[in-house]
């Protein structure tokens, strides 16, 4: 549905968006994931047409954007990072303008604005003026502008930025709703927002798309069960004694303990090799009661850390050298 | 277009700036009205026109800084790109709110006009002339505004360079008359107009051979003229000068002499301004 192909955006010498491809298809909700000035939003100012790429180009359905704008606006709704909304007008009046700008034809405008009222959650605000309104109702009633020109594609760039954690919980339950009428695009740089609300999440970090996939899969990727955390009650020297028989694994670690009495200690494996099982048996064989026994699973925050830390080393690394 | 139109023109009423651009426009009317006409006895009613003239440099910054410039700061601007609407909308949507502004303000003075007319001699043609010519000066400097608007950051910056630019247009018309007629002058003059065309595509095209060429023209153009044509720089400082002043164009239209030439003036000239606005808008989205 949505087609990005090799997009660029230079400010001058500094390079916000570095040739970034992908996909989107219908229905999809997909995740931008990125520290602040990763170039999240200036990708998405691009999408929706509010910028122009140095190089590439934005499909939907195959129409261009910059050939057919008018077309490709219409079936685009976007909250960007800070509500477009005019303090001086009154709720009502805003959603009005908004229909009109977005071509609603005047029958329904009625009709849409009932709708987006009740979807969002805004109608008890109806008559008031927007510049009077808590954070969390101008970003309902940004979320409401993009609904009204009934579009498929809804862009939202960083929905929950400055709320209240109530208010994040309630936008999410919002946008995951939303997700089964739209295909969706949001932004964020906070990580179980994204986790929790996208089947997919693109990771992206100075300008470029370093992960791509479902959370999952991302964390499945990276790290596998060849790292396993044991706690067993015993001392150190018991613990180790414990798996000295085992064969295949290459690194072992005390961690700190948790409980008195216990040692708690990370056994690190070859690749790809599974040792839960011949941890149990080995344990079990001396005796040691095994009193807690997981796989160090990789967090999307772990991942994002690496991926995003990683590319700035290796960026500083090519500016020294 | 039209939806743009309706808020702008409503903003002007929810918001201070319309009540204040009104206020100070009828107040100083009303006061030179009662001091030169009603209290002179005088039924000269476009002496009152000319006379209020001035008023625009401070009216219509108060009318055109918020235009553009707010809705980039408040990045509401974001909402009417990502519109299906087009730029040319949203600026002809946002000049014709201000004119409607200006021109409801101007409707009220006509006021005057009629008490004139009950109780004394009022040129009819003469006024209807020296309002049509009134209301074109109008939409230049509003046009104006509005490019001032479009490219500065804040309403603040936005009022003070638009006074600025009509202050300038309001000298054009002194400079005008000490500017210097001679040849060497106006052939310095005109080396000082080709080198600044060169500049200008240099910054657009960044290619040396393009303003290279332009330069080379422009100077083959000087000499060519110089021993074709040598009348061709006595007072060309003045007459170039005279292209761009808008206030002298009013001076007809208060005789009641409604020229073809004069209107389509000031209508290229607002055209002009609208248009570099619309380009401003445009090109910053490329930047």
């Amino acid at each position: 549905m949505i087609e990005v192909r090799n997009l660029t955006k230079r400010y001058g010498p500094h390079v916000a968006v570095d040739d970034i491809s992908f996909q989107v298809t219908k229905g999809e909700v997909v995740g931008f994931l990125g520290p602040n000035g990763a170039g999240k939003s200036t990708t998405m100012n691009i999408l929706t047409g509010y910028l122009s790429a140095t190089v590439g180009d934005v499909y939907v359905d195959g129409t261009n954007i910059l050939e057919e704008p008018e077309a490709v606006k219409r079936r685009m709704g976007y909250l960007p990072e800070s509500p477009p909304i005019y303090g001086e007008m009154t709720v009502r009046e805003y959603l009005r303008f908004v229909c009109r700008i977005k071509k609603v034809p005047k029958r329904e405008v009625k009709d849409r604005i009932e709708q987006g009222l009740h979807r969002v959650g805004i109608a008890e605000v109806y008559n008031r003026l927007v510049g009077n309104l808590s954070k969390g109702y101008r970003q309902r009633v940004g979320l409401a502008q993009a609904l009204m020109g009934n579009p498929d594609i809804l862009v939202l760039d960083e929905p929950t930025a400055g709320l209240d954690p109530k208010q994040i919980i309630e936008i999410r339950d919002l946008i995951r709703s939303l997700g089964a009428d739209y295909t969706v695009i949001l932004s964020s740089h906070i990580l179980p927002e994204v986790s929790e609300i996208c089947p997919r999440v693109m990771i992206i970090n100075d300008g470029r798309i370093v992960a791509d996939g479902d959370p999952a899969t991302l964390a499945g990727d990276l790290f596998d069960a060849s790292q396993v955390v044991i706690t067993a009650v015993a001392d150190e020297a018991k613990a180790r004694d414990a798996v000295s028989g085992l064969r295949g694994i290459s690194r072992i670690e005390i961690l700190p303990a948790g409980e008195s009495g216990t040692t708690e200690m990370l056994i690190e494996s070859e690749k790809d090799r599974d040792l839960r099982r011949d941890i149990f048996a080995a344990f079990s064989a001396k005796q040691v009661p095994l009193i807690g026994l997981r796989v160090k699973n990789a967090t999307l925050e772990e991942i994002f850390l690496e991926l995003t830390s990683g590319v700035k080393e290796a960026d500083v690394t090519e500016v020294d050298t | 277009m039209i939806a743009i139109m309706i808020r702008e023109f409503r903003t002007y009423f929810q918001t201070p700036v319309g009540y204040v651009f009104m206020g100070l426009f009828l107040l100083v009317a009303g006061f030179f009205f009662t001091f030169g006409n009603l209290m002179n006895n005088s039924s000269y009613y476009t002496s009152f026109l000319g006379n209020i003239l001035f008023l625009y440099l401070f009216a219509v910054p108060l009318l055109t800084m918020r235009l553009l410039s707010e809705e980039r700061r408040q990045r509401t601007d974001q909402l009417l790109l990502t519109s299906p609407i087009t730029v040319v909308d949203i600026v002809l949507g946002k000049f014709f709110a201000a004119m409607l502004v200006f021109l409801v303000t101007l409707l009220v003075t006509v006021l005057y006009a009629v008490v004139v007319g009950i109780f004394g001699d009022l040129a009819v043609w003469q006024t209807v002339g020296g309002y049509i010519g009134f209301a074109l000066l109008g939409s230049s400097f509003i046009a104006l505004g509005i490019l001032v608007s479009a490219v500065s950051e804040n309403q603040v910056s936005a009022a003070f360079f638009t006074f600025f630019a009509l202050l300038f247009i309001w000298f054009l018309n002194l400079v005008k008359t000490v500017a210097p007629t001679d040849p060497t002058a106006s052939t310095i003059f005109a080396a000082a107009l080709v080198l600044g065309l060169a500049g200008f595509f240099f910054a657009n095209t960044k290619s040396w051979i393009a303003s290279g060429a332009v330069v080379l023209l422009g100077a083959a153009a000087i000499v060519v003229l110089h021993l074709l044509h040598p009348p061709f720089f006595n007072g060309l400082i003045p007459d170039v000068l005279d292209w761009f002043s808008l206030l002298d164009r009013y001076d007809g239209f208060t005789l009641g002499l409604l020229k073809l030439q004069e209107v389509v003036f000031y209508l290229s000239f607002t055209s002009i301004f609208l248009f570099v606005t619309i380009r401003m808008v445009e090109k910053r989205r490329w930047a």
